[in-house]
């Protein structure tokens, strides 16, 4: 009898638990499709560039860009309702991942990306500035901008990295391990749905043909080769980076935060990339390099030659950030202790150098 | 032979309780298609059954081999792909080619009875928590990322993502399964087919919103097309040239595949042995399991080990004849080749329901609870199962095995040593693990008093460094040896000592508890 009366019990439990955890499910749903619906309340950036691409639910699409650099409009299938939000959604998570200008409400639009990155500082607009369609005045993109519909156009293609065939969601994953604190977004997650969607219009505004190279899809990378081979140097590589970059970006590389907001990112330390990140110059030395030359300093690109940006490049991968997801939780754990450990000494090594007589520069 | 009914009926039930188990194993742990699971469900058990004496004996797939295939080659290949499959079977040989080593190398096979309890129930449990995270993704209908999502604080990432963009009707199904199976094992007479029940009752369910929603809304994936799996299936390991680099690789994890597989087989047989009353070479099991996975991966199969569950089924059944296995292969076969469009519409996540059920089933809290009644084996157990969550497999085997040797060596390297009076008396082993534990008492005792008697009569095993340092200590004056088994008093055997020199007396000693311990 008594074992009876557990056995229901224990039944009895796990429909419970098993049920409770269903109705969770269908709550979080809910709440899904309805921000699905929801209108999206678009950043100043995405704004701009959503309005002047001409987005709008309809049976076909014009592009105002192609006309505006002295090209022909191009008429392509259109855009319902749901997809012209969803492109909306994407253009803020590439924009403002954080949620520092279009927060509140709108942060459930994000779909919650700020759990799969490290830090508070991560945004995909560090990389692909201008909400990932960079161009100068007249309407140029510019040479390895990380473009992301040149990005879109050169999905399903063979990656050079990992040696697979990479559909533009695996790709975004890449991105992900950039920065990751361990886990990534499923790979059928909305936020890589709304990132591939808003790709994929920027492809279209811009009239990007698929399966094309263009220049500026990724960095312009900088290998040893396209120098003039003085070898890489990170001394050099930390007096030019406290000349060109600290004024930014901090003298321990830990960026500015005004107000809650991030002005420059990190380019070390917490709320840096990861040792596993293509931009660590020690995994890929080529792809960093090329980031600085084509967009750092602002409002002063291209002044830096290639041989100063890979050593800038070299001097960073020696600052401490986090260990990547692959190598581990023992490493893990190192990093965070050299993490403490480390900027403490550097800023009396650095108080020491500031307060002898200063070396002659080059 | 025992009575043809009986067999028939063993053979039966195991060939469908094997079935879904098989195709769950497959499918959603090692990223291969339903037809490896279920040859090795019919060629893995065949062999087994006729290569090893034990009468319950009862091989096929295995969860932990299967999860080990899928952990190791998520990073290598896409899964379900042609260079996954033949990774794969390269996988399965190069494992069964290490399990070989451990037939032919005698003291290597050895090795596995170090193996003990705790360690083997940590990585079971271990495995079990693993099972029911890795089947998180499947049972909700979403795609397995290509990161391995193996560590622990990563999975709960994957129960997030399963309430919140999980498909709501594989979640459905998956729970129908789930409740299904759950409360038909409640009830005795029917617990062996409560897994083949939940699969049915899910399918049904799938089956239903097929037709009322349709499956191009629903989006359930299926077993699909079985009508390719006939009587065998030839196939190839890959060893190509380019392939190499990735063989070299996945070394690590075909240690790994073949370690788990005998850890398994030496353990069920061990245990099966002590429920049975019998005896059955272990190291028979193990060249049964060798020569299966060297000729499996030819047949398109899973590599085969003993599996807990079946052998506790044929065993409470009465089966008491490894022909039950057989027969079991052999209906399974049947069944596969006549009721392919059946099982092809079985749905996935039902597949990862009974996964999770199954790995439910392996944190058994009777096998734990002894565990931790003793420090020691507490923190074995423990250290095992934690390596499980927080290394990889490769990492816990490893683990786990280090732990067995050290478990065993801490035994022997604490001899029970009393000094009273100016008597230091050792019980256990003299050899050099537990010399610096004896020394260190011996040379307390000298410092105490200057005559000092060793008294080794209760010292099971002397090895030559114990011979060594007890006639070392006998060449110093003040001390005496004693050894009260001889029949002679201690005097006499001293006198021998100091006549015969120092090697005699080692020798003597030695002799003397190589007699004693053959009394044993």
């Amino acid at each position: 009898m008594n074992t009876i009366a557990a056995k229901f019990l224990k039944v009895f439990l796990a429909v419970v638990l098993f049920g409770g955890l269903y109705l969770v499910a269908v709550a979080k749903h809910d709440e899904r499709d309805r921000i699905r619906q929801t209108a999206v309340e678009l950043t100043p950036d995405c704004k701009a560039k959503l309005e002047a691409y001409g987005l709008a639910a309809g049976p076909v699409y014009r592009s105002p860009y192609l006309v505006r650099v002295g090209g022909e409009a191009v008429e392509v299938s259109g855009y319902s309702e749901e997809d012209v939000r969803a492109i909306q959604r994407g253009c803020n998570i590439i924009d403002d991942l954080q949620g520092f200008v279009a927060g509140g409400e709108g942060l459930g639009q994000r779909w919650n990306a700020t759990r799969f990155v490290r830090g508070t500082h991560t945004t995909c607009s560090h990389c692909h500035q201008n909400a990932g369609d960079k161009q100068d005045e007249k309407g140029n993109r510019i040479q390895g901008s990380n473009n992301l519909g040149a990005s879109w156009v050169m999905a399903d293609m063979y990656d050079r990295f990992t040696g697979l065939i990479l559909s533009h969601e695996l790709r975004q994953m890449q991105c992900y391990i950039n920065s990751s604190n361990g886990f990534k977004p499923n790979i059928a997650d909305d936020l890589l749905r709304d990132v591939t969607a808003y790709s994929r219009f920027i492809a279209a505004a811009l009239d990007l043909k698929i399966g094309n190279r263009y220049l500026e899809q990724g960095m312009d990378e900088i290998p040893a080769s396209a120098t003039n081979r003085r070898g890489d140097d990170y001394v050099r590589g930390a007096h030019i980076y406290r000349e060109q970059c600290a004024s930014c970006h901090g003298q321990q590389g830990f960026g500015l935060v005004q107000d809650g907001r991030v002005i420059y990112p990190a380019v070390a330390g917490r709320n840096s990339f990861s040792l596993d990140s293509r931009m660590n110059f020690a995994a890929v030395n080529t792809i960093m390099p090329g980031f600085i030359c084509r967009n750092m300093p602002p409002g002063a690109e291209g002044t830096l030659e290639g041989q100063d940006c890979r050593d800038i490049a070299y001097f960073l991968s020696t600052l401490p950030r986090p260990a990547g997801d692959l190598q581990g939780p023992l490493y893990a754990v190192w990093q965070q202790l050299m993490m403490i450990v480390m900027p403490p000494l550097t800023a009396y090594a650095d108080s020491l150098r500031s307060s002898s007589p200063r070396p002659v520069a080059h | 032979m025992p009575p043809l009914r009986g067999t028939f009926v063993v053979g039966l039930t195991l060939a469908v309780v094997t079935l879904p188990q098989a195709i769950a194993f497959s499918t959603t742990l090692a990223g291969l298609p339903p037809h490896f699971g279920i040859y090795a469900a019919i060629w893995g058990v065949l062999f087994t059954a006729l290569l090893n004496p034990s009468s319950v004996f009862s091989g096929g797939p295995n969860t932990t081999m299967s999860a080990a295939i899928g952990i190791t080659l998520l990073p290598i290949a896409p899964q379900f792909g042609a260079d996954y499959i033949g990774y794969a079977l390269t996988l399965i040989l190069l494992a069964g080619l290490v399990q070989m080593l451990f037939v032919l190398i005698r003291p290597l096979g050895r090795t596995l009875d170090l193996i003990n309890e705790p360690i083997v129930n940590g990585l079971i449990c271990g495995i079990g928590v693993f099972l029911i995270c890795k089947s998180l993704t499947s049972f909700a209908g979403l795609p397995i990322n290509t990161q391995v999502e193996w560590p622990l604080w990563i999975a709960w990432q994957s129960f997030v993502a399963v309430l919140e963009i999980g498909n709501l009707y594989a979640i459905e199904i998956g729970l129908v399964t789930l409740i299904t199976s759950l409360v038909v094992r409640q009830w005795r007479p029917l617990r062996n087919w409560a897994i083949l029940l939940g699969v049915v009752a899910g399918t049904a369910y799938s089956e239903y919103l097929s037709a009322t929603v349709g499956i191009q809304n629903t989006l359930i994936e299926q077993i699909a097309n079985l009508s390719y799996v006939g009587f065998v299936l030839p196939s190839l390991p890959s060893f190509s040239q380019e392939a190499m680099a990735d063989i070299i690789t996945i070394l690590p994890g075909a240690v790994t595949l073949a370690l788990l597989g005998l850890f398994q087989t030496v353990a069920a047989m061990r245990r099966m042995n002590r429920k049975m009353g019998s005896y059955t070479d272990s190291r028979k099991g193990i060249l049964a399991d060798a020569v299966s996975n060297c000729v499996l991966p030819f047949l398109s199969s899973l590599p085969t080990c003993a599996s807990f569950n079946r052998m506790w089924l044929v065993f409470s059944l009465g089966g008491h004849s490894r022909w039950a296995s057989a027969v079991s292969a052999l209906i399974l076969l049947l069944m596969v080749l006549y009721l392919a469009p059946l099982i092809a519409i079985i749905p996935m996540p039902a597949m990862a329901a009974i996964i999770m059920l199954l790995g439910a089933n392996m944190i058994n809290w009777e096998d734990i609870k002894p565990h931790f009644k003793d420090r020691r084996e507490a923190v074995v157990f423990m250290a095992s199962f934690l390596s499980v969550l927080f290394l990889d497999l490769f990492g816990a085997v490893i683990v786990g095995s280090l732990l067995a040797i050290a478990y065993s060596k801490w035994e022997q390297a604490h001899p029970n040593i009393s000094l009273s009076g100016n008597v230091l008396k050792i019980r256990g082993n003299l050899y050099y693990g537990s010399l610096p534990v004896i020394e260190a008492m011996y040379h307390r005792a000298i410092a105490q008093d200057d005559r000092v008697v060793i008294d080794f009569s209760e010292c099971f095993y002397i090895d030559q460094e114990g011979i060594r340092w007890l006639a070392a200590a006998k060449a110093a004056q003040h001390v005496r040896l004693a050894d009260r088994r001889r029949s002679d008093d201690r005097r006499a055997i001293e006198r021998r000592a100091a006549a015969d020199g120092k090697r005699r007396t080692g020798r003597r000693s030695s002799k003397v508890d190589r007699r004693k311990r053959s009394e044993f």
